[in-house]
């Protein structure tokens, strides 16, 4: 038999036991399931298809009908750059909040249901690590695939229709944007779930927040420059190189960093006071 | 608190409510270290509370406990990393085989030399009788493989104690006979603290028990000196005959503290409660053997069924139903 002398024993940090160990597991649950190319083929496949009709397809048919919005942008192709960026900046910042929603609502529920997040507890973790460690493998693999690849799909297109690279800095800029407002809605959801115990209250916060910020936004302007609803709207413009007040657009910005980094703290302190 | 060394856990006044319901009322505990202590209790005493609350997964309301000398508040992290805790229903990952899970689990204790840990997660498939399943998703195990599943990812890490919470309840008697096998096996490795209400089970491997009741223990110690019953050590006697004045004779000696008679089919049974059991042993028989008309056809020290004990306690502790 193996004696116990045999084997090292990890040496890590109280405060963040086990943290490497459940990374490896939730990077294996994104990357070793089918998962990941669902998802690989779901953004990239939506969001390219999209942008393709806007770029290929729909100048032509608008300038074939005589649409106003075709010489008002300037022809053809400018009319074309215009609403694909409205497509993927704008609509596509609220479907990829809609996905980093729908992705992680059960990351930590269904574990605590099943009773999976009780037996890794009972092993030398500290509970933080197993917050972290999801929040982590999820912000990869929203980065990679809902973010990242579509966005790669997208600036290939832009540079077949133009012939030319598309400028990369405000192009990178306006997916910058996205990024932030994609995360405050993971770190959001991730912190609802370490508070509610089904998941209609989970969805119905963090889905409504996305739908319908934008009307209460317009009520309550003030916290246009608190939340991160305006983001979407500012990424497009940011990649098409248009000068935003610098208020504007920091202070949502900056402010929805800072949400994100709250939720962060209140999901794994409301973690730690968990009974099991 | 302070830390004997003798006692793998002891708790004081440790005590749980969850709103109104006092799960655990002051509950102390010592269990000593190398046992296999079987913590008994009718469905809702309050056994996966305590388990729990040892093991950090619920905080207590008030009252301290210690395991391995360390608080279960305070340093719940050094405590699960020498303990092994099977749950009352094992999860495991799904999406991995029973290797895998193994796997990931030693890698909570072990980083290396991973051959060794291979070594040793093989070890444990075999030890449970899962070797030719370890490929396999565990999604399909059935409740029997799970629980001995459960029990190789709990002793993986070589733990000085085992927590196992009713770990044959839902088992057919072939799976609780593996299970307690297995138990018996790993014995002399670690102390095991498990609970049940299977009393069978507990007789046949504890040999240290508790009887949790309400939230309260009711009755704890080594098993021998529960299963004497609260009467203490008592004999029966079956006598043939007349008896003449053998009541009032036993009734005279300071040891015997209490007897009675019965009578079954012409035999006259008498059951003597004791209070020195060595005495007992050298002169009962033969104070009986002195009675002329009488014969002796049996003659014996009872022995309680622990089923009879517990019910005892249960009852008299105001739990009828």
């Amino acid at each position: 038999m193996t004696a116990n002398s045999e084997l090292q024993r990890v040496n890590e940090w109280n405060g963040l036991r086990g943290f490497a160990n459940l990374l490896r597991k939730e990077n294996r649950a994104w990357w070793s399931t089918r998962r990941w190319w669902i998802n690989a083929l779901l953004w990239p496949g939506m969001l390219g298809g999209l942008v393709a009709v806007m770029l290929f397809m729909l100048p032509t048919v608008a300038e074939a009908t005589g649409d106003p919005a075709v010489a008002a942008a300037g022809g053809p192709l400018p009319f074309g750059l215009q609403m694909a960026r409205t497509i993927f900046f704008e609509m596509g910042s609220m479907a990829l909040a809609i996905g980093a929603i729908v992705l992680s609502q059960d990351l930590i529920l269904d574990e605590k249901h099943s009773g999976v997040t009780e037996w890794l507890l009972a092993k030398p973790v500290a509970r933080r690590s197993y917050v972290l460690a999801k929040a982590v493998a999820s912000v990869l693999a929203i980065l990679v695939l809902l973010i990242a690849l579509p966005a790669l799909v997208v600036y290939l297109m832009y540079f077949a229709r133009l012939g030319s690279p598309y400028p990369l800095l405000p192009f990178l800029g306006g997916v910058g944007i996205m990024i932030v407002h994609t995360l405050f809605y993971l770190s959001l959801t991730l912190m609802l779930s370490t508070i509610f115990n089904s998941r209609a209250p989970i969805l119905g916060i963090a889905l409504g927040a996305v739908m319908s910020g934008g009307l209460i936004g317009s009520i309550i302007q003030p916290l246009m420059y608190v939340m991160p609803w305006a983001l979407g709207k500012f990424a497009a413009l940011v990649a098409d190189g248009q000068p935003i007040p610098a208020g504007l657009l920091w202070a949502p910005l900056t402010a929805s960093i800072l949400w994100g980094v709250v939720f962060a703290i209140v999901a794994t302190a409301k973690f730690e006071r968990m009974e099991f | 608190m302070s830390h004997t060394g003798d006692f793998v856990i002891e708790t004081r006044g440790l005590s749980k409510s969850f709103g109104d319901v006092n799960a655990l009322r002051g509950v102390d505990l010592n269990v000593p270290r190398h046992s296999i202590f079987g913590f008994l209790g009718p469905n809702g005493a309050g056994k996966t509370t305590l388990m729990k609350t040892l093991l950090g997964l619920s905080r207590p309301t008030s009252g301290s406990g210690t395991i391995f000398g360390h608080d279960i508040v305070t340093e719940s992290v050094s405590i699960r990393e020498r303990i092994g805790y099977l749950p009352q229903q094992p999860r495991f990952i799904e999406y991995m085989t029973a290797r895998e899970n193994l796997l990931f689990a030693a890698k909570f204790f072990f980083n290396g030399p991973q051959a060794k840990i291979r070594e040793r997660c093989d070890e444990m498939l075999e030890l449970v009788g899962l070797a030719d399943k370890a490929d396999r998703p565990t999604k399909g195990f059935s409740g029997g493989e799970k629980q001995r599943l459960g029990i190789a990812l709990a002793q993986v890490n070589y733990p000085d104690l085992l927590v196992l919470d009713e770990p044959a309840s839902a088992l057919d008697p072939l799976g609780r006979q593996s299970v307690l096998e297995i138990m018996e096996r790993l014995r002399k490795h670690t102390t095991i603290f498990y609970s049940t209400h299977i009393l069978d089970d507990v007789q046949r491997v504890s040999d240290t028990v508790a009887i949790l009741n309400r939230g309260q223990v009711v009755a704890s110690g080594p098993i021998e000196s529960i299963l004497n019953g609260k009467d203490g050590v008592v004999y029966s006697i079956s006598l043939k005959g007349a008896p003449g004045n053998l009541g009032e004779r036993l009734s005279k000696l300071s040891w015997v503290t209490h007897t009675s008679v019965s009578q079954v089919n012409g035999t006259s049974v008498w059951q003597v409660s004791v209070s020195d059991e060595d005495t007992a042993e050298v002169d009962l028989l033969r104070q009986v053997l002195a009675e002329p008309a009488a014969t002796v056809t049996e003659f014996s020290r009872k022995k309680y069924e622990l089923e009879e004990v517990f019910m005892d306690i249960v009852k008299g502790d105001g739990n009828d139903s």
